[in-house]
């Protein structure tokens, strides 16, 4: 078998006592895209609208799914294997929110940003999926070919709490 | 015989706290609650800067951001930090503040000499003397007078200070804590929306920081107790609303504490904004009204209650209005003598009253004629009906208030002119904006309060929500005194009344610019340098606009004012970059073979954003060699290098062959599955937009490639087509770029390596030919090759997904290690192209037709493809177009260099010239340097000899034109 | 300034990408009338005050939408 690397091979954990930040590796991705029908057929569900999560579901657009499940047979859907595509990075504790909130334009208020929803937008330009795990816990999918400089952008954004 | 001193008061600041600093280089001391600028009055400072152009002798005026004259130079090396504003500067442990435009001192100035130049100083002087006809002299003269006059200069050492962002998002905005923003702020907090309040100063509470009043000194803490009760109120002090954008969006800049950044900006989303950021005092202009010394009437009366620093002896007051009577009420009640200068005839009985019980001597219809003392008032002569002369330690003005509304104004709404107040207040507010107190021109403690309320209730309003709220409770004041105010603004006589003190702008400049026709508030503020600066004119614009109304015969409300913009305060542009400096600047794109090429002895180039490996260590250790010998390898042998940075692309559908034939100028809609074909694409004006060899994978899936600098773009031209205009097609497109990475195996023994990869694989020319495409399986990893060659040479790409693509490569490295096989880098990979005469992006300019590019003859002639129709307009069939050539160097031991500008050899060399150099390269087959170029008429002109201009260099070289196939015009290597 | 975005919410305008003119049809895939395609290619208007246009949300749904922004105050009213 080949070995699987990681786009964050060469960084250390960011551990403190008030923050952590880790890869969170080790996950499967699967875009599949088509007509509600199809996609509801295959899957099983199809979520109500875009920015919630359902049974490891998180419809990206209209007509596109992102699957964290095991790839299953998906007939009239065009299904796009994506796992090495993106880089997930886990933030959590207290501080995750006010450290995303100098990353990126989204209101990371707990009122407005729940478990098991997340949001499309940019950190430094660059196109992310954060997703609200739990109340504490965010996973930042972000594009594997700048996963290192985005690391670097929010571990940096989180030296106050180092 | 210092003319301020401490009293025993109790005030804002800590006498348990002392805190030392430096002005000048003498350590002084002061207390926490002090403003730098309080500190400096505390300790008999009040000569504390010369002025921009006459250096004259200047101190404070204002106790706020507004102050024109006490700006210093603060920090050291990179955190140097020009035109602080000492009023603004809270006092901390370690300030190093210097005053600036003066030489060899403060008090012994050379350059005071300009005051007897004033006359040539004078408005558009600039202009008058070195402009025109006469321009070349000021470049002469520019140095020598940006060195006489002018503000703290800048170092050139980096900031080494960080800056933070931060994006926010709230319900309610509150710009300002004086009693209307702390009202607002607790009535919206009270109904538990999210609520941020935003205070400029290190202390909430505005102008109640000045009133020496218990009650509302107990009122302020109250409100400021509840706020922190309340879980979704942030209070942020030290923080300035900079501006107000399209959307709702408050930049805030903010000096955290305990925090590893200098400053944060933060852009702050609100629903509601409640704009209650006050008024500010207006100074009087009469002659030598910039001594040190004459101070506004509210400044006194903040260095009085809020820090605890009193004139000696004597104070002389001068308004036109009532609020200064608090100021002298203040005064003499802390053993100050006080004489009262009112400009108006009549005054109000009570305030006759209390004067008289004070013991303050009023002089009806009285100014001010003069000031005596240079480097520090010691007398004051009236003018009017009670000529005397009085000594004095200060004289305090009021020549009324003005609004701070520069927040209403940001979006385009202009200020009004309202009589009664003598001022401009906000023209209106945009939907969802509100104001409340001294904005708005209500000057009471009491109505600014109610203001605030009403304005956190209109926010609720349209925030669709309602509940019943308790009410604010008012401080037990017996009712606001009305504000009666009566303005005279015809200009004074004399030469150094000044009305915009940072620019030293006078009196007889606003007469200036009026005859020379400089008559509109923009015109003026250009012709006479007044209101810029780092004040923005907050204490001086609006006497200038009434001057010049009065020398014109217009009323205030036709004169108008200057367009008001963000920042409201100087902003550092550090806080600007934010944490996008260094490293960080942008962000980086990184192979996935990037940690393999770094353990590897790579050097690194950036193209775009992505770093990519330029040349490896095995080959060299300088650029301008390294590439060659990995060039010989590649002609030679074989060499591997990384490709993952091309744009990939899954189209897939029943209608992906369909699309694909519509957007690539060639055909693809009869591709057989298994095979790959190089497509250009055009964008709707004819424009060459892209290229690159896209592979049928199955009868409805295509693996597009793209360059790696149009791969963004191609993606969003794509989705536009199909999700815009071609929705009838059924074709769904994603981005492969991360998922995907890719290496090129090329040179003459290109298949052996392949073959020692992959020995289960038959890769021989039958069953791999030129172009074709296999999918196969290395120990259960999917793999593409694609036979296709950028260098010219044998080659194949080989793709797999990213998070294999590093064993992968190792894989062939191991397999083919007996070949010699060794890893080549971006410079190689270029200049091999080059040789073939591959275009790529650095020879596109986006204004390349096909036929420039001398890839005319790819493009369907039956078919339909997009930029087909304006591809035949006339601009791009004129028979003479900037084209693709081959160039060769004619001249032994010269180099060609990119961007060389062409010139046939009869030319002069002049001018833009037929052309230029798009890429070169040194070629390892013809042991010369040879170029890409773009030339007035192409190939028309092959063999014709050219000169390559490089200026920069001094440099003209002699090539020659030549066919851009520079090896194997018969193909005969790629096909092998 | 933010704009609406049908899929996604109220987003900032840097995750957008501006699109052009969205008032006028594309001419047929495959029409050859040069005047039709220089029409639709190279003549805009530029007014002041609504206007349909393209914007992609590049950094979000990646959807090409046609909004209608008000350009003299960047007020979004309303999907086309």
């Amino acid at each position: 078998m080949l070995e699987a690397s990681s786009a964050l091979v060469s960084v250390k954990p960011y551990v403190s006592s008030l923050l952590t930040i880790v890869e969170a590796p080790d996950f499967t991705l699967t875009q599949y895209a088509g007509a509600e029908k199809d996609l509801r057929k295959a899957l099983g569900k199809f979520p109500a609208r875009i920015g919630i999560v359902q049974d490891n579901l998180l419809r990206v657009s209209p007509i596109q799914i992102w699957s964290l499940n095991e790839a299953v047979e998906a007939p009239n859907c065009f299904v796009t294997p994506l796992s090495s595509s993106r880089t997930r990075i886990e933030i959590s504790a207290v501080p995750a929110r006010d450290v995303l909130a100098k990353c990126a334009a989204i209101d990371f208020h707990k009122s407005e940003f729940k478990p098991n929803t997340f949001a499309q937008t940019g950190i430094h330009h660059v196109p992310v999926l954060i997703h609200c795990v739990a109340d504490e816990i965010f996973h930042v999918y972000v594009l594997r070919t700048f996963a290192l400089s985005i690391w670097d952008h929010l571990t940096d954004a989180a030296l106050e709490y180092k | 015989m210092t003319a301020f001193r401490r009293t025993t008061k109790a005030a804002h600041i800590d006498r348990t706290k002392p805190i030392t600093f430096t002005f000048d280089g003498k350590t002084l001391s002061g207390f926490a609650g002090d403003t730098l600028a309080s500190a400096l009055l505390a300790n008999g400072k009040t000569l504390l800067g010369r002025s921009f152009k006459y250096h004259r002798p200047r101190g404070l005026i204002a106790a706020g951001l507004e102050e024109p004259n006490a700006l210093f130079t603060t920090g050291t090396d990179g955190r140097t930090e020009p035109n602080t504003t000492a009023t603004a500067t809270e006092l901390v442990s370690g300030i190093t503040a210097k005053s600036q435009n003066a030489w060899p001192s403060l008090a012994f100035d050379v350059m005071a000499v300009n005051q007897f130049l004033s006359p040539i100083f004078s408005a558009g002087f600039y202009y008058k003397t070195f402009m025109g006809p006469l321009k070349k002299s000021w470049m002469m003269y520019e140095p020598i007078i940006r060195k006489a006059a002018g503000l703290g200069v800048a170092v050139p050492d980096v900031d080494t200070a960080r800056y933070e962002h931060r994006y926010t998002f709230c319900d309610v905005l509150v710009i300002g804590s004086g009693p209307a923003g702390l009202a607002a702020a607790v009535t919206a907090a009270r109904s538990n929306l999210r609520v941020t309040l935003a205070e400029q100063d290190f202390e909430l509470g505005g102008s109640l920081l000045s009133s020496g009043n218990e009650v509302l000194e107990q009122w302020r803490k109250t409100q400021i107790a509840e706020l922190e009760t309340h879980k979704e109120a942030r209070v942020l002090k030290r923080t300035t609303a900079q501006g107000i954008y399209d959307g709702n969006l408050v930049v805030l800049n903010c000096i955290p504490q305990n925090h590893p950044a200098k400053m944060i900006l933060e852009q702050c989303r609100a629903k509601t904004i409640i704009i209650a950021t006050g008024a500010i005092e207006r100074p009087l202009v009469f002659e030598n009204n910039d001594r040190p010394g004459v101070m506004l009437a509210s400044a006194v009366c903040t260095y009085l209650n809020r820090h605890s620093v009193a004139p000696k002896k004597r104070a002389v007051i001068v308004t036109n209005n009532d609020s200064a009577y608090t100021t002298a009420f203040e005064l003499a009640e802390a053993d100050v003598a006080v004489t009262v200068a009112e400009q108006r005839a009549t005054l109000s009985g009570d305030l006759l009253a209390k004067a008289a019980q004070l013991g303050i001597a009023i002089f009806p219809s009285s100014g001010i004629a003069n000031v005596i003392g240079e480097k520090q008032i010691r007398a004051v002569r009236l003018s009017g009906r009670h000529a005397a002369t009085i000594e004095c330690d200060v004289l305090a003005m009021s020549g009324g208030w003005s609004p701070v509304l520069h927040l209403t104004s940001h979006g385009g709404i202009k200020p009004k002119y309202d009589e009664k107040i003598a001022a401009f207040v906000p023209g209106g507010f945009a939907p969802s904006h509100y104001g409340a107190g001294g904005v708005n021109g209500t000057f009471g403690v009491l109505a600014a309060i109610r203001e605030g309320e009403t304005a956190a209730h209109a926010a609720f309003e349209n925030l669709v929500f309602r509940k019943n709220l308790e009410a604010i409770e008012l401080p037990a004041l017996r009712g606001d005194r009305a504000y009666a105010i009566q303005p005279d603004w015809t200009v004074p006589e004399g030469k150094h009344a000044f009305v915009d003190f940072q620019n030293d702008v006078t009196t007889k400049d606003i007469k200036q610019a009026h005859q020379e026709g400089y008559l509109s508030v923009e015109h003026l503020k250009r012709y006479t340098t007044l209101g810029m600066g780092t004040d923005q004119g907050k204490t001086s614009n609006i006497n200038a606009i009434a001057m010049m109304a009065d020398l014109r015969g217009l009323p205030m409300s036709a004169a108008g004012t200057t367009t008001f913009r963000p920042p409201y305060a100087p902003l550092t542009i550090g806080a600007i970059a934010g944490r996008n400096v260094g490293a960080h600047f942008k962000p980086k794109r990184l192979s996935p073979l990037h940690d393999w090429h770094i353990a590897h002895g790579a050097t690194f180039i950036e193209a775009g954003l992505w770093m990519r490996a330029w040349y490896y260590d095995w080959a060299g250790n300088s650029p301008e060699t390294a590439y060659i010998k990995e060039m010989e390898l590649v002609r030679g042998n074989v060499g591997i290098s990384d490709v993952s940075s091309l744009g990939k692309i899954d189209v897939q559908g029943p209608d992906a062959a369909e699309f694909l034939n519509r957007v690539y100028v060639n055909g693809f809609a009869k591709l057989p599955v298994g095979r790959a074909r190089y497509g250009v694409m055009l964008n709707d004006d004819g424009i060459v937009l892209d290229d690159g060899t896209t592979s049928r994978i199955s009868h409805t899936q295509f693996y597009m490639t793209t360059t790696t600098a149009q791969a963004g773009e191609v993606m969003s031209w794509l989705e536009y087509l199909l999700q815009m205009h071609w929705t009838d097609l059924n074709v769904h497109v994603t981005s492969l770029t991360d998922e995907w990475g890719g290496m090129a195996v090329s040179g003459p023994n290109a298949r052996r390596a392949l073959q020692l990869a992959f020995p289960d694989v038959d890769v021989t020319t039958e069953a791999l030919p030129y172009m074709g495409v296999m999918e196969i399986e290395l120990e259960g990893v999917p793999v593409r090759i694609l036979r296709l060659s950028f260098s010219g040479e044998l080659a194949y790409e080989v793709h797999c997904s990213a998070n294999y693509t590093t064993a992968l490569w190792e894989h062939i490295l191991v397999s083919a290690d007996s070949l010699g096989i060794k890893p080549y880098g971006l410079e190689a990979l270029a200049s091999l192209r080059i040789e073939k005469g591959h275009v790529a992006g650095a020879d596109l300019d986006h204004r390349n037709t096909l036929d420039d590019l001398g890839l005319g003859k790819m493009a369907g002639k039956e078919k339909d493809y997009v930029g087909k129709a304006l591809r035949f307009r006339e601009d791009c069939q004129a028979p003479v177009r900037w084209s693709l050539v081959g160039i060769e160097c004619m001249e032994d031991g010269k180099k060609l260099r990119g961007g060389a500008i062409l010139f046939a050899a009869s030319d002069e060399i002049k001018g833009h010239g037929r052309g230029y150099i798009t890429s070169v390269t040194w070629s390892t087959e013809l042991n010369k340097f040879i170029a890409l170029a773009l030339y007035n008429g192409g190939l028309k002109h092959e063999g014709e000899d050219i000169i390559c201009a490089f200026p920069l260099k001094n440099e003209n070289v002699k090539a020659r034109i030549v066919s851009p196939h520079f090896i194997d015009k018969a193909g005969e290597r790629l096909h092998a | 300034m933010r704009l609406q975005c049908p899929h996604c919410g109220e987003r900032d305008v840097a995750e957008f990408r501006y699109g052009g003119d969205a008032t006028k049809t594309r001419p047929q895939h495959g029409t050859g009338d040069l005047q039709a395609w220089h029409d639709y290619h190279f003549v805009f208007d530029n007014p002041k005050g609504p206007h349909i246009e393209y914007w992609q949300h590049t950094l979000g749904c990646r959807q090409w939408l046609k909004l209608n922004r008000n350009t003299a105050t960047n007020v979004i009213e309303g999907r086309a």
